[in-house]
């Protein structure tokens, strides 16, 4: 009675017309920038995050997390229309959705990447109005110990899943640990590594380094091949699918949103482990697993329901424990703070209307997904037309006007630009962006925590281990980073690894 | 990869150099950690986990280093194999003289060439459309910032903007 009662405040506050527009807003830049290659949601969102300032935290947020799950639907459009994945979580996207549309297929394509979505999407809320609360009660419990050893678990996670060597990932995750750092100690108020410079004393933004190390490399990266684009030219008809592709996918759509959902919960996964996942149970599954790659129904549904069920699971570990699962639960977080809010276990009872007034939006912000992503299908491929040679000088601008505003200093512009060129040469040399920036973004966290367990458990380092969460996500760490040692686990290692910050 | 991009005692193994200037980054942090004290375990200061973190660096550098001796990697020229590495460098040099210029100049001075030059140097935007849109975007940009969102861009030593 509870939940349905929060459920009907968070629609109350969802439903205000100014939040409506931010929602709107937000869904629609999502689909935008899912919709064109070369900017991914981390992208817009770092983008938009000084805009969040204009309005309420409730506004702000709404539309931060528009963006995210936005782009998970407009993401498919690309794939299945260029073959190019306009966001990582859509390039399983691409291998039937694509070979779909060759055959003349791409509005059932389309119409169950929708469908799925929304179906995915739906579930995921509901799932995230059940459980949130109640971990919530349950992370109250939670000490330093704990947050420690879940944060280690996170970034372990999610170096195991980055591409490449993982000796390279946890160089990245320990640097961004180290950037992390940089600024007053906030137990003794010393300044470290500012090199004597009043801009680092706060520390480095969490803005510049994303639009370098995403925005601006990604540029970089892309300006060294001419993309072609090979769209689907035939008018696009019959978006709503058949009763028997219905019946193929019905089955797929459910697993995924499932699969999705706890991969999503799971710190450092998230909806591109998900979108794999999904895809690799379906062909397993499958009678005819040959049919994969050559058009399957099934290898767009799966992917689609789970990367959007991620989407939403992501949600949980940030706004019931306040830690981010992944990058863009990062930047969130960092718009939470801009706030002055601390996602939390006690965020879901003191601001009730913040946490449950998102939960609502991103209903109706499916229900808008859906509008925008069938009917009005035409218009994003007319826009998938707009040449990068044009588009690129414009993102760069705007990245350089985004992280101004994000602080009204021309340094942070310089530290954007710098970490752009660091974020171009790290791709190249084979390091991924992803683990850097969420260990950034722990770091502080990670560090207090560790410092508070030390002086509570008086220097006893045991306590990570007495503590049973504590000591069951260490283990878990620990058996994640021996893993890759084994010869059978680093194969099925390679074959999950992603490249997440695409 | 062919043989000849795979090296092991070579200095255009890339991968060596990646683990060495890790490795470098490692012994500055050890350094910053220790400079501002360690502390104690059972009340670390500020310089603590600098100190431990630095460590991992160097053992996840060192990690790589061997590797690179050992299973070789690819060259500096393979990594950019086929890649039109003059597109990059120029958008570099045009990032970095726009960085020059913002504060002098001010936001419309630089940003304008900044959009022209992109679109000119790399994949070359027709000229009546390059210049019309490296002029109106940055302009209205400009416009929208101040007057909706009472935000006031650089406007450099000729008070433009």
């Amino acid at each position: 009675m509870d939940t349905l009662l929060n459920v009907a405040h968070g629609f109350g506050v969802a439903l205000a017309p100014i939040n409506l527009l931010y929602c709107f807003i937000g869904v629609f830049i999502g689909t935008l920038v899912g919709v064109l290659p070369g900017i991914g949601p981390i992208s817009a969102m770092s983008l938009l995050l000084p805009v969040t300032l204009s309005g309420t935290p409730e506004s702000g947020i709404i539309m931060m997390a528009g963006i995210y799950y936005g782009s998970m639907y407009g993401g498919s459009t690309t794939s299945i229309l260029v073959n190019i994945p306009g966001e990582a979580a859509s390039v399983v996207t691409c291998i039937d959705g694509h070979e779909m549309a060759k055959q003349g297929r791409a509005g059932p394509a389309l119409g169950i990447s929708a469908f799925g979505s929304f179906f995915a999407g739906t579930f995921a809320l509901i799932a995230l109005m059940l459980v949130a609360p109640k971990l919530a009660s349950v992370a109250i419990a939670f000490g330093p110990a704990e947050y420690f050893s879940l944060m280690v678990l996170g970034l372990v996670v999610l170096t195991f899943l980055t591409q490449g060597s993982m000796a390279k990932a946890l160089l990245m995750a320990c640097i961004g640990v180290v950037l992390g750092l940089v600024g007053l100690d906030s137990i003794t108020a010393q300044p470290r590594l500012t090199f004597g410079r009043l801009e680092l004393i706060d520390g480095i933004g969490l803005v510049p380094v994303v639009m370098g190390l995403f925005g601006v490399a990604e540029v970089l990266i892309n300006t060294e091949q001419a993309i072609r684009r090979d769209i689907i030219n035939a008018k696009i008809t019959h978006l709503l699918p058949s009763k028997q592709d219905w019946q193929a996918s019905a089955g797929p759509m459910g697993r995924g949103t499932i699969l999705g959902f706890f991969l999503g919960i799971l710190p450092g996964g998230g909806a591109v482990v998900a979108s794999f996942a999904s895809y690799a149970l379906e062909k397993r599954l499958s009678k005819t697993p040959e049919r994969f790659g050559n058009g399957a129904i099934e290898g767009v549904a799966g992917p689609e329901a789970a990367n959007n069920a991620a989407a939403g699971g992501a949600f949980i570990p940030l706004m019931t424990l306040g830690i981010p699962p992944n990058v863009v639960m990062a930047l969130l977080l960092g718009a939470f703070v801009i706030h002055g809010l601390q996602p939390g276990p006690l965020m879901i009872t003191q601001n009730a209307g913040l946490f449950w007034g998102i939960v609502a939006s991103m209903y109706i912000g499916n229900l808008m997904l859906l509008v925008l992503n069938l009917p009005m299908i035409g218009m994003w491929v007319q826009l998938l037309r707009l040449p990068y040679n044009i588009l690129f000088p414009l993102i760069i601008l705007f990245t350089i006007i985004g992280v101004y505003c994000s602080s009204n200093n021309v340094f942070d512009v310089y530290v954007m630009i710098a970490f752009g060129v660091i974020g171009y040469f790290m791709r190249k040399l084979g390091y991924e962006p992803a683990p850097l920036v969420l260990a950034f973004v722990l770091g502080p966290m990670l560090e207090n925590n560790l410092r508070k367990s030390l002086i509570l458990s008086q220097g006893d380092l045991s306590t990570f281990v007495t503590r049973p969460i504590s000591a069951a996500c260490l283990i878990f760490a620990v058996a994640l980073l021996i893993g890759p040692l084994l010869p059978a686990l680093r194969k099925k290692r390679e074959l999950v690894a992603l490249d997440e910050g695409a | 990869m062919n043989d000849s991009d795979n090296v092991k005692f070579r200095l255009n193994n890339s991968e060596l150099w990646g683990g060495l200037i890790g490795f470098g980054l490692g012994i500055f942090v050890i350094r910053a950690g220790l400079k501002l004290k360690l502390g104690t375990v059972n009340d670390p200061g500020s310089g603590y986990v600098l100190f431990y973190t630095g460590i991992l660096i160097c053992l996840f550098a060192g990690t790589i280093i061997v590797t690179a001796l050992t299973e070789g990697g690819p060259t500096f020229g393979s990594r950019w194999a086929n890649a039109r590495w003059t597109k990059p460098a120029i958008v570099i040099a045009c990032l970095v003289a726009f960085a020059l210029a913002l504060d002098p100049l001010g936001f419309l001075l630089s940003s304008i060439p900044l959009v022209l030059l992109l679109m000119r140097l790399i994949d070359p935007v027709r000229w009546e459309l390059a210049i019309p849109v490296s002029v109106l975007v940055p302009a209205g940009m400009w416009w929208l910032l101040k007057h909706a969102l009472g935000i006031q861009l650089p406007s450099g030593m000729f008070g433009i903007g």
